[in-house]
């Protein structure tokens, strides 16, 4: 008879344990209606986690959720529906277009960027602050391995590559390369984020690597691109804004014909001139006068 | 049959259908890629772009950064085991393996920033290399992963042997290596390999910190023995790649062929040293 009320308890204790577990998990998808999620590339990453905490602040109630992930997550997880809106460093490809005819992909553009091939601050005070696209495009290829020969000190260049799915990766190889697919046989290392690559630029001293401008620093140094008519562009916003420097990109975002109302404030609020004023202090240039 | 039996089935039946389960969607998503690659995902060349998925690199580096986890973490684990079983006081047995447990459940994103931030710039520096992001890397920070596991299994398996052995080799006059080396050692021996084939589990199947030291790059190193260069393993190759394959195409579903091998493998190794240390063959039950 005791053993029938024990276990009578736990049943009753089970049941509460379980009822107490739905009213949460209901608590919590109620409130999902009012949540807008973001992911995609890090490179648009900071402006819009800063964009985030200011119009949660702004619009208590509204939970603007922030993830990084690249261009390529990004636009994937739109399509799928996983996000409701999706940030990208480089234009939108055809095959992503082919990939979800239903989503009604619309870009708004919300800031212009420059993708700028970086070197350790070792190898730039060694004198390396400027290079030729073809430079550049030879040390991807592997063609060449040695910093000597572009006027560097004779150590062994460190080739640092980012993941295929990257927008800045994308935006960088279609100049350089002349495919935003091509392969760089010189590579060494393949890495993600623009933190992960810019922390390998600062601890190799003699790596070659692709960054945002606005994540350049003084142990990650931007090259001047040297053009055909032999001047160099420096790779400041100056020349940015004025189109000079030849690996610029807008960026972006995305989202899919379904908007939902909070979504669609959210990227108003970006395009406002409070949210422009985020875009210029992450380092990039605003789009809005 | 009463509640908690019917509860105990019930939970028995539930892993059960969930292993075929996961065989099942591993093969069907999969299917895709096999059926239009064929031979073809074994090759050298990753480049989904060019539709080409082979997958041999990643193989490749699972094995090795598993094959270097387990060849430093086995002596040192077993070793360790005999100390903290036969040698230690007993009064600081509970403590010792405490703190091995505690080891053991550190989130693996934690091995992995060290490895980023401090392991991997001593190995560039002590091999004098380029980056300190090579298979070597991963494998070492693995067997530092791996190693309460195996100490603490191994351990156990040692502590498990009664008492009447030890009292027997010491009376019959044996020194103390000699039990441990002849009697503790071949009676614990099917612990020790299920605490290994844990221990391998756990290394084949660690993604982040593998992710972080081992430098992403899809190519068998030249020659293939120098593991002072980077390389892929199956599970950093997934943790990186599978949020932007969309679903269904091929470059998701070669990825999910690399998990099926990946599954593959471990299914293979613990049935096989199943057979091989089979009940009947152990010397205590």
């Amino acid at each position: 008879m005791r053993k029938y009320q024990r276990s009578r308890h736990t049943a009753l204790f089970s049941l509460a344990l379980i009822g107490t577990l739905l009213t949460i998990i209901a608590g919590c998808s109620r409130s999902e209606s009012e949540n807008v999620t973001v992911s995609g590339s890090s490179t648009v990453l900071p402006v819009i986690s800063r964009a985030a905490e200011e119009y949660s602040q702004n619009n208590p109630g509204v939970r603007v959720v922030v993830n990084a992930g690249g261009s390529g997550v990004g636009i994937t997880q739109l399509g799928e529906g996983q996000t409701d809106i999706g940030m990208i460093s480089r234009d939108i490809s055809a095959s992503e277009k082919a990939k979800f005819p239903d989503a009604g992909f619309t870009t708004h553009v919300i800031g212009r960027d420059a993708v700028v091939p970086v070197v350790s601050s070792e190898i730039y005070d060694a004198g390396v602050s400027a290079l030729t696209i073809d430079q550049i495009a030879a040390i991807y290829r592997g063609q060449i391995t040695n910093w000597q020969a572009v006027g560097g000190p004779d150590t062994e260049i460190l080739v640092i590559d980012k993941e295929a799915s990257r927008g800045t990766r994308q935006v960088f190889m279609a100049v350089v390369l002349g495919d935003e697919n091509a392969e760089a046989p010189g590579a060494k290392l393949v890495l993600g984020s623009n933190n992960e690559e810019q922390t390998a630029l600062t601890q190799s001293n003699a790596a070659i690597g692709m960054l945002s401008q606005a994540w350049l620093n003084d142990d990650v140094k931007g090259l001047a691109i040297i053009t055909a008519d032999g001047s160099t562009i420096e790779p400041d916003l100056a020349s940015i804004r004025a189109g000079e420097y030849p690996i610029a990109r807008d960026l972006l975002l995305v989202s899919r014909s379904d908007l939902s109302e909070p979504s669609k404030a959210f990227i108003e609020f970006v395009l406002s001139a409070e949210g422009q004023q985020l875009v210029e202090n992450a380092g990039y240039i605003k789009v809005t006068p | 049959m009463n509640l908690p039996r019917l509860y105990i089935a019930g939970s028995a039946a539930f892993a059960a259908v969930m292993v075929v389960l996961v065989f099942m969607v591993l093969m069907m998503s999969s299917w895709g890629a096999i059926s239009s690659e064929g031979l073809g995902l074994f090759t050298h060349k990753w480049h989904p772009a060019g539709g080409e998925f082979g997958v041999l690199p990643m193989i490749f580096g699972s094995a090795a950064v598993t094959l270097i986890a387990l060849t430093i973490a086995t002596p040192l684990g077993l070793l360790a085991a005999i100390f903290t079983s036969e040698l230690l006081n007993p009064a600081w047995r509970a403590p010792v393996k405490s703190a091995l447990e505690i080891l053991a459940g550190i989130p693996s994103i934690i091995y992995g920033l060290i490895g980023v931030a401090f392991f991997s710039i001593w190995i560039g520096n002590l091999f004098d290399l380029q980056s300190g992001r090579t298979i070597l890397t991963a494998g070492i920070l693995l067997a530092i992963m791996i190693l309460p596991t195996i100490i603490t299994l191994c351990d156990d398996a040692l502590h498990n042997v009664p008492q009447k052995y030890r009292e027997s080799a010491t009376g019959l006059g044996l020194y103390k290596y000699e039990v441990v080396r002849d009697v503790l050692l071949p009676i614990a021996k099917t612990d020790i390999t299920g605490a290994i084939l844990l221990a391998l589990g756990r290394a084949l199947g660690e993604t982040m910190a593998v992710m972080l030291v081992i430098g992403s790059i899809d190519r068998v190193p030249d020659p293939f023995f120098n593991v002072l260069e980077a390389g892929q393993s199956i599970t950093s190759k997934l943790g990186r790649e599978i949020a932007e394959s969309s679903f269904g195409s091929v470059h998701f579903s070669a990825l999910i062929f690399m998990s099926l091998i990946l599954v593959a493998i471990t299914v293979s190794l613990t049935s096989f040293t199943q057979y091989y240390f089979r009940r009947e063959k152990r010397l205590v039950e």
